[in-house]
């Protein structure tokens, strides 16, 4: 059991670090907050890096890192607040693509030619059994009706991956963004592109059929999505700790930087631990995921509840000691904060995470 | 990142649990005469220490001849993780065998070693550590006794307190001031006192719970006279030594830790579901809310460290330590609590009427005992915020 990164994993998460760094500054997040601003650039600097392909096999074009990998990279977005459709891309999109063995759609998927969102939340959930949307087969093609909400990067997307139901079971179908009603919901965090998707009678392609095996494989399809969303929300609430950190030991007040008060030592050390423990889980989850080992259900509720644990103090935390400065627009904390609260909610809360491992424990009658 | 054990690891386990399976005190003997006090060696553990010596399981890192075979640390997980989930403890004198034994087999002179390690190692003696006085706990090198030099003896004056297991030990590893004029940790030696030699009372504390078993004592040392060769390494460097020493079980210590919060946690879901059956369903959600919360705190302890076991085996240092000592312990405290709350009026019963510990609220006070003691949760935070994350003093 070795719950560290290799040396490489720490470079690829340099490498990753610094390129956003430098193509995703504050300003550029900002510029989509003010409006007026894109991530078109970012996207395309993205996409000659390769990372768009970089959980895709080797031999479906992509350059077949593992799911730690893809980890890693959703954490680095989460600290930079990335505006764009990345996350989406690679921890939802090409997830389910590679379970259905779509080799076309991957390919142009991996090499950025097409941007595709999951299309799966509906009643404010991200699991199957909260599930309407239909699917009917008609004259030899697919046509499929329902509202989605909150599909991230919905707004940017030319295509969606969208999971209905039909007599026989949940399956998932492809739809073309041109033929769907995009309703761009106006959110918190503006970089995310969260959108409202109105289905009806859209024409559609099958991707999984409805059966056991899909439900499964949609399953772990969620899953992914959950632990890249937990690890993003660890990425975002580490940078808030570390603002908050820098700011505490330059900050005076009664002629002492505020960082040497006890009271409020005792806070960093609670926040250095809530991002080491929902970092620690969110990497055993994705280790669990890429070994497909039996607990990997598990984990990945363990992942999602710590880095909504993670969230509410580091949140709270960071903007209560940045004091009023952290509460205006003119302050860059808020992008963080706005992200990490999004990815506390998408994909399920603490609340739900901890209710579904209760099941999983024997503790509730069923699995919630 | 793997979640296994390499083949080779997993070896060495089966072979320490087939030594274990012949070697193994049954649940009967520890139970018939429980390890009471931290330097109580019940004859059980005496001759399971003195087989763990000879077979070279006491301390699988360290050399043959030093009850050991050389073993890595990620083989020394594994051992240490098989004894846990046996519920075998692997010693009942943790500061003897941890601290003290190791620390004179790095600063002793071979008479020392000869005289109070070894017999240590062979589960012949026990050792209690002499650190914590009335003013001097989590500021230690505050510390008063004094020992004043007289020809070839030392004489020893003071007061120990919070001296765990002094009430059985054969000896004190005692920390004293031999400078009273030099910078707090300038001043300080080790010196080995056997606690039979004359001028030594101990007082043991009756402690809230289990008072017909204290651990817990004062030590009054009134004009002791010791030789001087008694003195573990050079004078006045006792501070730089008790860092060593302290280091050498830490990074083991926050495992054991975690370990144990694991078995606390797989008696809780033992018994939980029968309990929350019982219960109306709305209390149900919440109860099984509270104990999925904890479970994620479980997990994520073992991350954190083995994670933190992980790099300290590879750069020597690893900033899990001081967190793994707050976390360990303040879940252990809210598992403890959560399972009392869960047992309702079952968790009043004392300790004599109800054997184990699931559910019980003498269980939950006893956790205090690790909040407090060797660094409170306050220190610890002090020190996360202070050294690892580069906060100024105050």
């Amino acid at each position: 059991m070795d719950l560290e990164l290799s040396d490489d994993q720490f470079d690829l998460r340099d490498n990753i670090r610094s390129v956003l760094e430098g193509a995703c500054q504050p300003a550029l997040v900002r510029s989509i907050y003010d409006g007026g601003g894109s991530a078109d650039a970012l996207w395309t600097q993205m996409v000659e890096l390769y990372w768009p392909a970089l959980g895709v096999a080797e031999d479906a074009g992509g350059l077949g890192l593992g799911f730690v990998e893809l980890g890693l990279l959703a954490e680095e977005l989460g600290r930079v607040a990335a505006p764009g459709p990345l996350l989406a891309v690679v921890s939802q999109f090409i997830p389910v693509l590679t379970e259905a063995g779509a080799e076309d759609e991957l390919a142009a998927a991996a090499a950025g030619e097409s941007v595709g969102a999951l299309a799966l939340a509906e009643n404010g959930r991200w699991d199957l059994d909260a599930v309407d949307a239909t699917a009917t087969e008609a004259n030899g093609g697919w046509r499929v009706s329902g509202t989605k909400a909150a599909v991230l990067a919905g707004a940017h997307a030319d295509r969606f991956a969208v999971v209905a139901r039909t007599d026989s079971g949940i399956g998932a179908w492809l739809v073309d963004a041109a033929n769907s009603a995009v309703t761009i919901t106006d959110v918190i965090d503006p970089g995310l592109g969260l959108a409202d998707v109105a289905f009806e009678d859209a024409p559609a392609t099958l991707l999984l059929a409805p059966g056991p095996a899909t439900t499964e494989a949609l399953t772990r399809v969620i899953e992914q999505a959950t632990v890249a969303m937990a690890l993003h929300t660890v990425g975002a609430c580490r940078r808030i700790f570390e603002v908050t950190l820098e700011y505490a030991k330059v900050r005076e007040q009664y002629d002492k930087v505020i960082g040497s008060f006890q009271a409020l030592k005792h806070r960093f050390a609670d926040m250095f631990l809530a991002v080491e423990r929902a970092n620690a889980v969110g990497y055993y989850a994705a280790l669990a995921i890429a070994e497909d080992d039996e607990a990997r259900a598990e984990a990945v509720n363990v992942a999602k509840a710590a880095a909504g644990d993670c969230q509410k103090l580091v949140a709270e935390d960071g903007l209560q000691l940045h004091g009023g400065i952290g509460f205006t627009w003119e302050n860059d904390l808020h992008f963080l904060l706005k992200r990490a609260k999004a990815g506390e909610v998408l994909c399920g809360g603490r609340t739900h995470h901890r209710a579904q491992l209760a099941g999983r424990l024997g503790l509730l009658g069923a699995s919630a | 990142m793997k979640l296994r054990f390499d083949d080779e690891v997993e070896a060495f386990r089966a072979e320490f649990l087939a030594w274990l399976d012949v070697n193994r005190p049954t649940p009967e003997e520890i139970a018939a005469d429980p390890p009471i006090s931290s330097a109580y060696v019940p004859e059980w553990s005496r001759s399971f220490t003195k087989r763990m010596f000879d077979d070279g399981w006491l301390v699988p890192g360290w050399p043959p001849e030093r009850g050991g075979r050389n073993a890595g640390p990620i083989e020394t997980l594994v051992y240490l993780e098989e004894l846990n989930k046996a519920d075998i403890p692997r010693t009942t004198n943790p500061q003897g065998l941890g601290i003290i034994a190791p620390s004179l087999l790095d600063f002793g002179t071979p008479e020392q070693i000869e005289q109070y390690a070894m017999p240590l190692l062979r589960g012949e003696t026990s050792a209690c550590l002499g650190m914590s006085e009335p003013d001097a706990g989590s500021d230690l090198a505050n510390l008063k006794t004094r020992a004043v030099r007289d020809g070839d003896n030392y004489v020893i004056n003071g007061q120990k307190v919070w001296t765990s297991g002094a009430n059985f030990a054969d000896f004190c590893f005692l920390f004293c001031r031999t400078d009273p004029d030099a910078p707090k940790h300038k001043g300080i030696s080790i010196i080995l006192m056997p606690m039979d030699t004359p001028g030594v009372t101990v007082r043991p504390l009756k402690e809230i719970v289990s008072p017909e078993h204290p651990d817990l004592n004062e030590v009054f040392l009134d004009d002791v006279i010791l030789p001087a060769s008694n003195l573990v390494g050079d004078e006045n460097n006792g501070w730089a030594m008790a860092n060593g020493s302290l280091a050498h079980e830490r990074s083991m210590v926050w495992l054991m830790g975690v370990m144990g919060m694991e078995s606390s946690m797989r008696e809780l879901l033992d018994t939980a579901p029968a309990r929350l059956e019982a219960l109306p369903e709305a209390e149900q959600a919440i109860v099984a809310d509270d104990i999925a919360g904890l479970y994620v705190d479980t997990v994520a302890s073992r991350c954190l460290g083995y994670r933190g076991f992980a790099r300290y085996v590879k750069t020597g240092s690893a900033p899990e330590q001081a967190l793994m000592k707050v976390y360990s312990t303040e879940i252990r405290q809210d598992l403890a609590r959560v399972a009392a709350e869960l047992a309702g009026p079952d968790s009043l019963l004392t300790s004599t009427v109800r054997h184990g510990s699931v559910g019980s609220l003498e269980a939950y006070f006893t956790t205090f005992g690790s909040t407090i003691s060797a660094g409170s949760s306050e220190i610890q935070r002090n020190i996360i915020a202070e050294r690892v994350l580069g906060l100024p003093r105050s």
